[in-house]
């Protein structure tokens, strides 16, 4: 900027001439000077607003032109794209016949670790310790600094951990969603559950697949995105299944059994409506198979399905049946009962080495279960017929159940049948069947003479599976079982009102060093309830029990697995729905006289 | 230079100082506050004492408050400049230490039955003190570096302050309020032009170094980034406010759905429906025929302060007005775009129509003041 003086001489010079004072001529130069730097400034501020209500007229038509594109626009709701956020199809739900809740899904979450985006590596570690127990703070440490990127800490937490972890607040710790399956019942019904674990895992999922019983059998199903929504219905009743659950754990304690196991199943639609075996594990928490030792000693071991025994004399009842169906003997039919028995080189006894002999009545070879009389009707069968029958009942193939278990449990059947097989057979050794096996079979008895195929959904009807035997010989099979009871060997399974009707079985355990064990039995109580119309079969197997209140201990069935299964009636019946029927006392000799 | 050079006595004096208002501006923030209480009133699903009633108190207090101190000589004003913004940085300071934390951030002092948000009154006393420093300063200083450097740290203190609060919000709104007045005083463009280089050319260093190993933030610390600046990719988490908005205005159409008939807003899908998003209901309920009339009255009120901060010849009254309405341009502007999700989610009422006492008596104490300078500006 060029300075004009503020004094140019010449104008001093020029103003003193004309007597005029130099001062005025400065101040009025002041002035002037003054009143152009204002207007500059003025003008420059000018200029400046201006450009400033530009920038403000920009802002507002942008403004307002966005609401016009809003107001133009449909609106739509949000969806998301973001990761963990996609649907996932759940596991469908198990349940009872009564809707009740077996198997369900909860929302857990896993952590894992980005130790890249971690803070402080060495505190994290240190309060992930904190949490979690089982977590060492030194090796922590060391994995979550060795340079790698990713890092698995746990697979499910609670809810109170996981607010905890999220509380350390190092960016590098992430949750994934997790659907945990939960069994809110325990131990109810833990061997048809089965359980269920994680299977392929990612950051955002992870698939759950069923490791055993119904969970794996029916897997597809359950995983089925389509039937997500339905649950799969079961024909347990869960109260039934506590209640047998409950007397078969009192009786198996009481016995001093080292396992049990119940099946109870309606005998025309071949619903299983309870189906225990103990000892039982918590599907939660599944235990690891054993590693050693014999695996039917594992929690895990299904001995209802799984378990193949000697069922012994329950037997019986299939070879008289047999032969009545074949028009070879009556109830009524006497029949050689002189024990011992010779046969070749070996010797049929009666238990306790009694003799029943010399005839006795079919009836009561079942009634007092007599091994000699069965030899010698199985005898009359014949070994080819014997065979083919055992066969139509199931006898020969594994049972076909909606367990993952039930097609590996194969029973064992003799390869060849000589007349001792014939004979032994028939009341129930040298073969090996499971509790399952035998429930099917007394069905076919007790629904009078079609074999049905057992099942675990429910929904089932009437089945018209294959006649096996004609009504008349199941009728008669029938009130023969219900003789057993009523004056036979288990007349402590009889329950008032509900006419129990069964056969007992006690066979010995195969040694190790061969032979028979006598100390170690298995017993078996197969009944069918009420009598005159057979709706349910219930089969009950005590592993080694022994009953100790007398004298002496007592291994047979009448003594063990009998009271156990009436105590089961008992309980079970009335929640079956059952009436019992209770007879009118006997009128004696005053009539009530009306007038 | 000031107005002790102009000739005071022109300027009116007593009671005569009504006539003198710049009633259009009266007239207008009392149509905007009434627009404010309708809805409120909508809001509150037809109930007055929810939410309108004590908004109405509390303009009916700031109404009385502006006319005070527009009476009072604008003098006054500017030499009260230092104190006022004295008082203010402690009272900040003292927010800091004492304050009430609400909503995760330190913003309120209870003095007895008043809160008060000492960051609101600091972009009036700000705004007062730069005003009086420019009057005060030789012209020809104006763009030298060292009193460019004082105006800063008269800016830097309080957006220091009031982001440790921490309140992003009004430090970005103190920042550009006072740049806004730095730029209408004169200040050469270069330093603009400097400063707003230096901002960019951080930014693009922080984002295109991302990936690489000299990377400025954390990972995490650039998604949060992400996030904020386009929150409709977390529609459920830190969007969720902006796409519900977005289809409230949406649903609002161009004539709206009708008064006391929105859903979006009252079915409770928005948070802040009557402080910060208020903006929605309005546009749902009055469609954009209403959006826009509101933002034509707004724009009214600008061009008012403009054309009164044009008129007047007196250094601090015209940055005082041009200040004060930089700032009330920037507390709409930036709502709407919030509101409209064409910027990021920041904690900003929409002046006059969201609930809050703070605001709206400072709103109203800047119009005051706005109105001194128009009643006693030399003739």
């Amino acid at each position: 900027m060029i300075r004009t003086p503020l004094r140019p001489l010449a104008r001093i010079l020029s103003a003193r001439q004309k007597g005029e004072n130099p001062d005025t001529i400065e101040r009025e130069n002041l002035r002037l000077r003054h009143e152009e730097i204002r207007d500059r400034g003025r003008a420059r501020a000018e200029v400046r607003l201006l450009f400033l209500s530009l920038g403000f007229l920009a802002a507002f038509s942008t403004i307002g032109a966005r609401m016009g594109l809003l107001a133009a626009t449909e609106p739509v709701e949000p969806r998301s794209a973001a990761a963990g956020a996609q649907i996932l199809a759940t596991r469908a739900d198990i349940t009872d016949r009564n809707g009740r809740i077996l198997a369900t899904n909860m929302q857990t979450y896993a952590l894992y670790a980005q130790p890249r985006d971690m803070v402080d590596p060495g505190r994290v570690a240190r309060e992930l310790a904190k949490i979690f127990p089982e977590i060492d703070p030194v090796a922590m440490e060391r994995r979550l600094t060795d340079g790698r990127t990713f890092l698995w800490i746990r697979r499910v937490m609670s809810p109170e951990q996981m607010q905890r972890v999220h509380e350390i607040g190092d960016p590098g710790l992430l949750f994934g969603p997790r659907e945990m399956r939960l069994y809110p019942n325990g131990q109810l019904a833990a061997h048809v559950l089965g359980g269920a674990s994680f299977g392929a895992e990612g950051v955002s999922s992870a698939e759950v697949i069923g490791t055993a019983g119904i969970e794996k059998a029916l897997d597809a199903r359950l995983r089925d995105p389509a039937q997500a929504g339905t649950p799969l219905e079961l024909s347990l009743d869960l109260t039934l299944q506590a209640a047998v659950e409950e007397i078969l754990g009192t009786g198996m304690t009481m016995l001093n059994a080292k396992g049990a196991a119940a099946i109870l199943m309606d005998v025309k639609t071949g619903e299983i409506l309870s189906l225990a075996s103990l000892p039982a594990f918590d599907p939660n928490d599944r235990p690891n198979p054993l590693v050693k030792g014999d695996p039917g000693d594992s929690p895990l071991f299904n001995r209802a399905v799984q378990g193949v025994y000697e069922l012994g004399s329950t037997f019986k009842i299939f070879t008289v049946a047999n032969a009545m169906n074949l028009g070879l003997v009556s109830p009524e039919t006497m029949v050689d009962a002189n024990a011992p028995r010779r046969w070749g080189k070996f010797t049929i006894k009666e238990f306790q080495n009694k003799n029943y002999g010399p005839l006795l009545s079919v009836e009561n070879v079942i009634v007092k279960s007599s091994n000699v009389g069965t030899a010698n009707i199985a005898l009359m069968v014949g070994a080819e017929r014997q065979a083919a029958f055992f066969q139509s009942l199931g006898f020969f193939d594994p049972t076909v159940i909606e367990l993952v278990e039930a097609p590996g449990a194969k029973p064992i059947v003799p390869k060849r049948w000589p007349d001792i097989t014939t004979i032994t057979t028939s009341y129930g050794h040298g073969i090996s069947a499971s509790p399952m096996h035998l429930a099917v079979a007394y069905a076919a008895i007790a629904n009078g003479g079609v074999k049905v195929t057992p099942t675990l959904l429910h929904g089932g009807v009437a089945q018209n599976g294959p006649r096996v035997m004609t009504a008349e010989t199941a009728a008669a099979s029938v009130r023969m079982l219900r003789g057993v009871v009523e004056h036979g060997t288990a007349t402590l399974g009889d329950v008032p009102g509900y006419q129990v009707a069964g056969k007992t079985g006690t066979a010995e355990k195969p040694s190790r060093t061969g032979g028979y064990d006598e100390d170690k039995v298995v017993n078996t109580f197969a009944s069918l309830f009420p009598a005159d119309d057979p709706k349910y079969v219930l089969v009950v197997t005590l592993d080694e029990p022994v009953e100790t209140s007398g004298s002496e201990p007592r291994r047979t069935a009448g003594w063990t697995a009998v009271p156990v299964a009436g105590e089961i009636i008992r309980r079970a019946a009335p929640l079956l729905g059952l009436r019992p029927v209770v007879e009118p006392p006997p009128v004696d000799g005053l009539t009530a006289v009306s007038n | 230079m000031s107005f002790l050079e102009y000739q005071v006595k022109t300027v009116p004096g007593g009671l005569r100082k009504v006539f003198y208002l710049n009633w259009p501006l009266v007239v207008l923030v009392a149509a905007v506050s009434s627009v404010g209480f309708l809805v409120l009133y909508s809001i509150a699903g037809g109930n007055l004492s929810v939410w309108a009633e004590p908004q109405m108190k509390r303009f009916g207090v700031g109404m009385v408050l502006m006319f005070a101190i527009a009476f009072v000589p604008i003098w006054f004003w500017r030499n009260m400049a230092g104190l006022a913004y004295g008082i203010t940085i402690l009272l900040l300071l003292a927010v800091e230490f004492f304050g009430v934390v609400g909503m995760g951030a330190q913003r309120w002092l209870d003095i007895g039955p008043l809160r008060l948000q000492p960051s609101e009154l600091m972009k009036v006393t700000m705004v007062m003190m730069l005003a009086a420093y420019y009057d005060w300063l030789d012209l020809k200083k104006t763009s030298r570096p060292l009193w460019v450097l004082i105006p800063v740290l008269i800016i830097l203190i309080p957006t220091f302050l009031v982001v440790i609060q921490p309140n992003l919000g009004t430090s970005l709104m103190l920042l550009m309020g006072g740049a806004a007045v730095m730029f209408a005083a004169g200040v050469s463009i270069w330093y603009f032009a400097a400063v707003a280089a230096l901002v960019g050319g951080l930014v693009v260093a922080v984002f295109t170094t991302r990936g690489t190993p000299w990377q400025f933030l954390h990972d995490y610390q650039y998604r949060r980034i992400d996030t904020f600046l386009d929150p409709s990719a977390d529609p459920l988490g830190a969007g969720y406010n902006i796409m519900q908005a977005k289809i409230a205005l949406g649903s609002g159409g161009w004539g709206g759905k009708g008064f006391m008939q929105g859903t979006q807003s009252r079915l409770n899908f928005l948070p802040e429906k009557h402080t910060d998003f208020i903006f929605t209901t309005l546009g749902e309920e009055f469609g954009f025929v209403g959006a826009f009339s509101l933002l034509i009255l707004y724009g009214l009120i600008l061009f008012f302060c403009f054309t009164s901060a044009l008129q007047n010849k007196d250094r601090f009254s015209q940055l005082l007005i041009i200040g004060l309405a930089a700032n009330f341009f920037l507390y709409l502007a930036v709502n709407l775009s919030m509101v409209m999700g064409m910027a990021p989610v920041v904690g900003v009422p929409l002046p006059f129509l969201s609930y809050g006492g703070s605001v709206m008596l400072v709103l109203l104490i800047a119009f005051g003041l706005i109105q001194s300078a128009h009643v006693h500006r030399p003739r």
